[in-house]
Formats: structure tokens, sequence, C-alpha cells
């Protein structure tokens, strides 16, 4: 093994003692406990009767025969789809306007995006119970205190409600995707289509899209993956509105009368859908490049859109209204009310809720501590583990070394709650129980974001010239002395970045950590849902503040260290 | 301490008449004279400050049995704890009450809707990990299975037999007693001139859009009144329920938050939440139906292998202490105690209501599950 580990190494030197091949051999055994194992435990499972765990196709029968189990994956296509057919204009377009044109306070859009970005969907679902229940949502009262109506118009508890938030909080795809398709493209075809006297609208329809075409589509592909991923937002939304979405039958199948291994053949076909469409956008992305002859050196020009400047701009921040100012004055609204129903009235203000988690409640306060330690734990791991991947195999160490790349990547279009269904199946049960551990949660949270430290980090890694690691190769170090010594040091800061997207997803993870926690591994998020079902909203509002208090607080010290390219260029891997 | 007692010392007055005008009248047991005894006794608790106790005993002193535990439960310094009993703001109540008598003993909790806790106890004890100390559903029928399967540790609490002769060996091995009396009843919203008077009520399209319950896959409470309701009036009534398209929430309290919040007006809702919410000044009340309230009797026990078994020892025991029911008053809880008066002003043995047998539970709760699931699709 370790031959064949060093096989393929060019300057053959004496041999001698050198740690690399049990490392590298341990890298790949880590992916495989991570990756390969517990989906192969689902396969496992969804061939075993729950009853007298029996070998039978039973399960698969059940799950796609039964009319109450077919009706959530139509509405699961519609939501993904819907989700997708708003997110992707409105990504594209807000794209457009920061990266191509001369519209005003641009940085501050981008700023924004980027806070709906790291805003999960499903705080926003609360915040809008909040706005727009159909009886007591705040926007529906406003509407019947002025028009006098009998009913507001709004109802969140529906299809439609989760769609438009879901959406409210996949747009910054698109738009990290288009954005960066736009950076790689020369505005020369926009210029000569202005000389020859294209108005703007007609230069960015016939130009400009069409050349960012694959970016779009990827980004309508993510949209869909992430909707049709979600948990929270259905479980919020969905559950009072009496649909059912996959994810959220896959939850129930976790609750009384517990079915796992039903639910591992019904989580089967949503992992089918997500490889199939990764693959689908995979290849538009490969065949699509319309990178034009200039390659980067081509000159950028803002359009100039003259009396339409502030108009964009005012449209630009509507998006960012529904997913940041109305849902965050809600939440904040709430957690400093006592009762969150009597509306901002004199005598409703307290600070009693902060005061609940950060001090009386003792499950509150350890499910804080636990965020932050499962999260600093996972995205640790996950950045050591992308590190020695991308590197293995961007010099193709060990044979197979592509495997290893695609087994980091795997976990990318494995939806959060299909991989705690396998991690479940795998190590809730001898030999190894993680059940119950905190590491049940920080190998799910280390798994789930492999994918983004990894694509970070290999990127970088691209772009480190090889003459360095040669000289110090050529000079008698060893592979990892070089590694250590010379190609670290050079990606220091990639790595820190690829560790601080990996910790703030790891924060606000719910999907996977809902079916793995146990009450002594509780964490913010956990402990929101189980909250939620009381409708204890005003201390859900307060963990929900403080647990986005500290994402914020981490992306500035993130935005002084790096600025604000680091973090947001990494997203379209 | 005085604040409660004062509370506490006027049953069935003021803002409960209704309730307790409305409640038929079955057995009269606990006579008027008890009922004033229990007020003063209480009033008196109040007066003579925390130094005594109503019963005479100084609140300092605790039997030797009880010191001894405290002494061995202190050596553990936490007990774990999961509840379905009550709402949250209950549980916080207890906690308090059982540090501020026990201090050095950490409780660590969580209230959750009594078939997540039970999964999650399931899915521990498959997986083997010992993490629960005190283990309290809503569901009776719990309690059978986990006793078949041996996880249960036979313990009687000190203190057990202050309870009501009825409800003090709900099990003859111990295995589990008696922790919580509560209801299922209507709940309405004060806006409603009239709220409505019995279960059938609800089916009344005057109400469509308007109603509100929680789910019996999550919630023991829910369970609980969907089998008596299915054993009243036969599936039927749910098939009429889902006509006037409900809301449903998980726990039954979620009910409460939403008549509270003015999302629906009437709900199959607890009698405790509600109660300790009106106290609060919320537009809520309830309504002991014609047809019956239903009557849950919640037990608690300790698990075999619990990691702190003397802590959880004298957590259970806590349960049958003056200070608990005490506590369960505030939070407008019926008391276990017959010497502490109800917060609703309506003694239980003065409520017309059901009770499901845990072994109809046992069969009923998950068939029940299922049904609702094809009913309202959730």
């Amino acid at each position: 093994m370790r031959e064949a580990a060093l096989g393929p190494v060019v300057v053959r030197r004496p041999r001698r003692f050198d740690l690399s091949a049990g490392v590298w051999l341990g890298a790949a055994a880590v992916l495989l406990f991570l990756v390969v194992v517990p989906l192969v435990w689902i396969l496992i499972a969804s061939v075993h009767a729950d009853a007298d765990n029996r070998l039978t196709l039973a399960n698969y029968v059940e799950a796609f025969s039964r009319a109450i189990y077919l009706t959530p994956i139509r509405n699961s296509l519609v939501l993904a789809s819907f989700v997708a057919l708003i997110a992707v204009p409105c990504g594209t377009l807000l794209a457009w306007a920061v990266g191509r044109t001369d519209m005003p306070g641009r940085p501050l859009v981008s700023a924004l995006i980027f806070a709906a970005f790291v805003t999960p969907p499903f705080l926003g679902a609360t915040a809008w119970i909040f706005l727009a229940a159909p009886n007591s949502g705040w926007l529906n009262r406003a509407w019947v205190a002025l028009t006098g109506a009998a009913h507001g118009p709004l109802n969140i508890y529906s299809l439609a409600g989760a769609i438009f938030v879901i959406a409210m909080y996949s747009y910054p795809y698109t738009f990290a995707f288009v954005s960066s398709g736009l950076e790689l493209v020369p505005s020369d075809l926009e210029r000569s289509a202005a000389m020859l006297g294209a108005g703007w609208p007609r230069v960015a329809w016939r130009i400009t899209l069409p050349l960012v075409r694959p970016a779009i589509i990827a980004g309508a592909l993510l949209s869909f993956l992430e909707a049709i991923a979600e948990f929270g937002t259905p479980a919020f939304l969905l559950i009072p509105a009496r649909q059912q979405v996959v994810t959220t039958q896959l939850y129930l199948f976790f609750q009384f009368p517990n079915r796992p291994n039903l639910a591992a053949a019904y989580a089967i076909p949503l992992l089918a859908v997500t490889v199939a469409l990764f693959a689908v956008q995979q290849r538009l992305l490969r065949r699509g490049r319309f990178t034009t002859v200039a390659g980067k050196g081509g000159v950028r020009v803002p359009v100039r859109l003259g009396r339409w400047r502030w108009p964009l701009f005012g449209f630009c921040l509507v998006p960012p209204l529904f997913s940041l100012a109305l849902p965050y004055g809600a939440l904040v609204a709430t957690s400093l009310s006592r009762a969150w129903g009597r509306g901002p009235v004199p005598g409703n203000l307290t600070l009693q809720w902060y005061r609940w988690a950060l001090v009386d409640n003792l499950a509150a306060r350890q499910a804080i501590g636990h965020s932050v330690l499962y999260a600093a734990a996972a995205a640790t791991i996950a950045t050591v583990l992308a590190v020695f991947t991308a590197y293995v195999a961007a010099r193709r160490l060990v044979p197979g070394a592509r495997l290893l790349a695609f087994a980091a990547m795997a976990p990318f279009v494995v939806p959060g709650i299909v991989l705690a269904i396998g991690f479940f199946a795998a190590y809730a049960r001898p030999p190894l129980v993680l059940y119950g551990t905190a590491w049940m949660l920080i190998v799910a949270f280390a798994t789930r974001f492999l994918p983004i430290a990894f694509s970070g980090v290999d990127a970088a890694l691209r772009g480190v010239d090889l003459e360095l690691e040669n000289a110090a190769r050529t000079l008698g170090a060893s592979r990892l002395v070089t590694l250590a010594r010379i190609t670290l040091p050079m990606l220091r800061r990639s790595i820190l970045a690829g560790w601080l997207v990996a910790f703030i997803p790891s924060l606000r993870e719910l999907s996977s950590a809902v079916f793995l926690f146990t009450p002594a591994t509780a964490v913010i998020t956990t402990l929101i849902f189980d909250l939620s079902d009381a409708g204890n909203f005003e201390p859900v509002s307060a963990l929900g503040v403080i647990m986005m208090g500290l994402t914020f607080a981490l992306v500035a010290v993130a935005y002084r260290f790096f600025g604000g390219t680091a973090l947001v260029q990494r997203r379209g891997g | 301490m005085s604040n409660v007692a004062g509370r506490a010392g006027r049953p069935a007055a003021g803002n409960h008449v209704t309730e307790a005008g409305k409640a038929r009248v079955v057995t009269s047991s606990l006579s008027r004279r008890t009922m004033l005894k229990a007020g003063l006794s209480a009033v008196g608790a109040g007066l003579l400050g925390s130094g005594f106790r109503a019963d005479g005993a100084p609140a300092s002193g605790m039997t030797a049995e009880e010191e001894k535990l405290y002494a061995d439960a202190k050596r553990e310094g936490k007990v774990v704890w999961w509840t379905a009993h009550y709402a949250q703001s209950a549980a916080d109540a207890v906690r308090d009450a059982f540090v501020a008598r026990y201090p050095g003993i950490e409780v660590q909790f969580i209230r959750q809707t009594a078939q997540v806790v039970y999964q999650r106890l399931t899915q521990n004890l498959r997986a083997g990990v010992r993490e629960v100390d005190v283990f309290a559903s809503t569901d009776e029928a719990h309690y059978l299975i986990l006793k078949r399967q041996g996880v249960l540790a036979a313990y009687k609490p000190l203190g057990v037999d202050s309870l009501p002769r009825a409800y003090r060996a709900i099990d003859r091995d111990n295995m589990y007693h008696v922790g919580g009396l509560g209801f299922v009843l209507i709940n309405y919203s004060t806006k409603l001139p009239v709220p409505p008077h019995s279960w059938t009520d609800l089916l009344d399209p005057r109400y469509k859009g308007q109603v509100t319950v929680g789910h019996p896959g999550f919630s023991g409470f829910v369970g609980n009144w969907v089998v008596a309701m299915w054993d009243k009036y036969g599936w039927d009534y749910f098939t009429k329920l889902a006509k006037n398209n409900p809301k449903i929430g998980r726990s039954i309290n979620d009910t409460v938050t939403d008549i509270v919040s003015g999302e629906r007006l009437v709900g199959a809702g607890p009698d405790n939440y509600s109660l300790e919410s009106k106290q609060r000044g919320n537009p809520i009340s309830i309504e002991f139906p014609t047809d019956d309230a239903i009557l849950i009797v919640s037990p608690v026990g300790i698990l075999k292998d619990a990691p702190h078994p003397n802590a959880a020892r004298l957590f259970e025991s806590f349960y049958y202490t003056r200070d608990y029911s005490l506590a369960m008053a505030k939070v407008a809880n019926y008391p276990l105690r017959p010497d502490i008066p109800p917060p609703s002003g309506v003694p239980i043995d003065k409520v017309k209501w059901y009770r499901n047998k845990a072994e109809r539970l046992e069969k009923g709760v998950p068939e029940a599950v299922g049904k609702w699931r094809e009913t309202f699709n959730v």
C-alpha cells in the first residue's frame, strides 16, 4: 500500500520514514466513514422491515403506492419549482444591477443579499408567521384596520406562503452564480451593441443575459435543490396548513409511531432527484463556458441607467425588505414582548426572554454553548479534511485520488435530512454508537459542509504555483513537511475562509440536527424547533436573535480580516 | 409564598365563576367545608411565612428519609427530567421550586409533547444511551409499554400517600405514579359572546376557519382527546371537524397561542396553560364541555438505568410535597395534593369528566394517529 501510495511521486528519493501514506489513508478512511457508510446504511435500512427487521421490499411498496405518501412528493416538486421560478429572476436582476450598472448603493445591496444568505429560512418563516398569519399577522391586521375588510389578504400557512419564504432566502444563490459569471464576461459585446443603437434593456436581454445563461441555470438548480431539501420552513408553515412535503413526511416517519426504515426508502427518490439535477448542472456548466476570447483581460464598463438609477435601486431593496427588514423587525419586536399576540403596546416590553435564554434556563444556555462548540469543531474537521483531500487530489498522491475528491464533494448533493437518516441508521446502533454524544452532530455538520470548505481550498490550491513545492521537495523535504512549511502558509487565508464558511451554516443547521440530537446535545436550532411546537414564539425569537447576532458578529470579524470578497466568492463552488 | 396562598385562598370565586357554574356537578365528595379548610390552611401557610408549613412541620425540617435522600442526590449534583405534563412556564416554575427546596442540585429538563419525549426515550433505549432520570409523559400507555420492557425502576416516592386515595397507586408495582392531573376542554377567545358548550359545537359551520387543535402524533393530551371523541362519537366526528378547516399545531398548548394571538377563536385545549394565560390578562377562557371534559392522569416514573438514581428519587418524591402543589397552583395546574385548592375553582371530582383506560390508549392512540393522517393530511 505504501509502495502504491508513493508510486506517482515524480522525484524518487531514498526511502525513509514518511508519514504521508498513513495520513492520506487516514483521510480516505474518514471520508468513507462520513460519506459512504451512512449512504450505504440508508440503502440497507430501506430494505428491512421496521417491525421485525426482515429483508423486504415492502417499504418501497408502501412508500410509493399510498396517496398519503405520494401527495408530499408532488407538493415538494411544486414547491421547489416555484421557488426557483421566483428566486432566479430576482437573483439575476440583482446580480446584473450590482455587477453591470451604475446603480447607487451597490455595496449596500450586496451586503444585504449576503445577510439574507446567512439567515436560515426557518427563522424567516417564524418571523413571517408574526407578519402574515391569516388572522393575527401584523400585516393582515394593518390591512384590516386600513381598509375595513373582514380578512387580511395574506395567509403564510399555505404552499404559496412557504414558496415565498424559501424564495426570499434562496435568490442569493442565483445572485452569487450570476455575479461571478458577469465578472468573467468583458463588456466589449455590450458596448458594441450599445454603439449600434440598442438601449440598455435590449443590451441586457439580448447580450448580457445569454452570456451568463449557464450561471443562471446553475442558480436555478441550486435554488431548486435547496427548496426541495428544506425542512424547517415547511415544518413551521405547512403542518398547520395540513400540507406535507417530502421532508416533513420524513420527519413524521421519525415520530410516533416510529418508521425509520420506511423513511429510508422514502428518502431514496429525494436523493435521486438531487443527484440527477446536480449531474445536469455539472454538464451545463462544463458545456456552457461562454468565456469570450478576451478571457480575463476585458474591460468592464457599467451600463449607464440615467433616470432609472434610483428606481432600480428602490426595486433592488424589495427582496431585502422581505427577507431582512420585515422579518428581523418582527423577530426583535417579538423577542422583546411579554406576549407577541398583544403587539407593540406599552407594558408589553420586556427583556425577560433574553434573560431566560442567557441566564435562567439551563437547557437554553447549554444549547447556545453547544451550537458554538459543535459548529467550531465541525468547521475544524471539515477544513482539515478539505485541505488533505484537496491536496491529495490536486497532486494525485494516491491512486484514485479523484475518487477522494468526488467523495468530499458528494455530500453537496445529499439533502441534510437524508444524510441525517443515514447517520442515524449507521451510528445509532452498535458497533459504533455516536447517538447521544456530541460527535453525532459534529460529524454530521462536518460532513454536510465539507464540500463548501473543500471547493474553497481546492480552488485556492489550483492557484498555487508548484515551483516552490518542487524546490522544497528537491531539497529533501518530505511531502508532509512541504505541505506544512510551504503550501499551507500560502493558503492560510483560504483555509480560514473555508473554516468560516463551514462554521456559519453549521451554527444554523436544523434539518439534520433535528434527527440526531438528544436533549443532552440540543443546539439552538433544535431548541427553537422544540419551543415552536407550543407556540412559545417569544423565547424562540430571542434565541433566533442571539443565533444571528453570533453569526453576524463572526461575519463582521471575517470582513475585517479578509474583506468582503473572500466570503462571497466561495459560495459559487 | 403569601402571594400564592392568597390566590389559592379564594377558590371558586371571581373570574372562575362561569366555568364552575357550567360544569355539571356529578359527585360532591369534596365538601364545602373541606374546601374552606384547604383554603384556610393555604392562607395560614402564607401568614405564618416560610418558617412553618401548614401541617406544622418546619420548612427546613425534612424527615430523616428525605434528608438522607437529599444528601445522596446532592452528591450526584443533577437530575435530568423530561416532561410533557405542562407548558414551558410551568416546568420552569417546578424547576424553581425544586431548586429552592433542594439547593445544590441542578435540574436539566426539556418540555416536549408526549410522543416526542417517548420517541426520544425509545431511540435512546435502543441505542443504549443513558440520559434521562425522570420521565413524565401524558400518555399513560407509554408506561404500560415501558414497564413490560423492564426499563422502569420500582420506587415508592416519599409522601405519595398524601395523594387522594383514587390516585395513590395507579401501578401496584410502584413503577410509576400520578404526576399530573389535567383536562382537555374547550378553550375560547373572550371576544366570542357565547362560547361553545360541547365538543359537537366545534363542528358547527359558524366556527369554520376558527378552530385550533393539536396533533395526536405529538401531544399526549390530544391523543387522549382524539381517542375519547372517537369512542364517544365515532371517527365521523373528525371527518366533520375537517370540514371546519381547523388549524393543526403540534402541542396542545399551541392552541392557546392561537387563541391568545387572535389567530383562531375556539379550540380543544388544555386547562392549565389556558388559565395561566388568562391570569396574565390574555383574552382567553375555558369551558368544561357538557359532553365531558377529558381527564388526563399523567404518570411520572424513574428509569432503571437513570444516570442520577438518587436525584431521580428525590425529584419524584418532590411531586408529592406541598411545594410542588403550590408551584403547580401558581401556574394554574391542578395541584396533586388535596389540601391545595385548584386554580380553576372547580375540584376534579366536581367536574363532569371522562377518562380513557390506559389499555385503550395503548392500542387507540397509534391507530388514531394513522386515521388522523388520512383525515387531515398531516
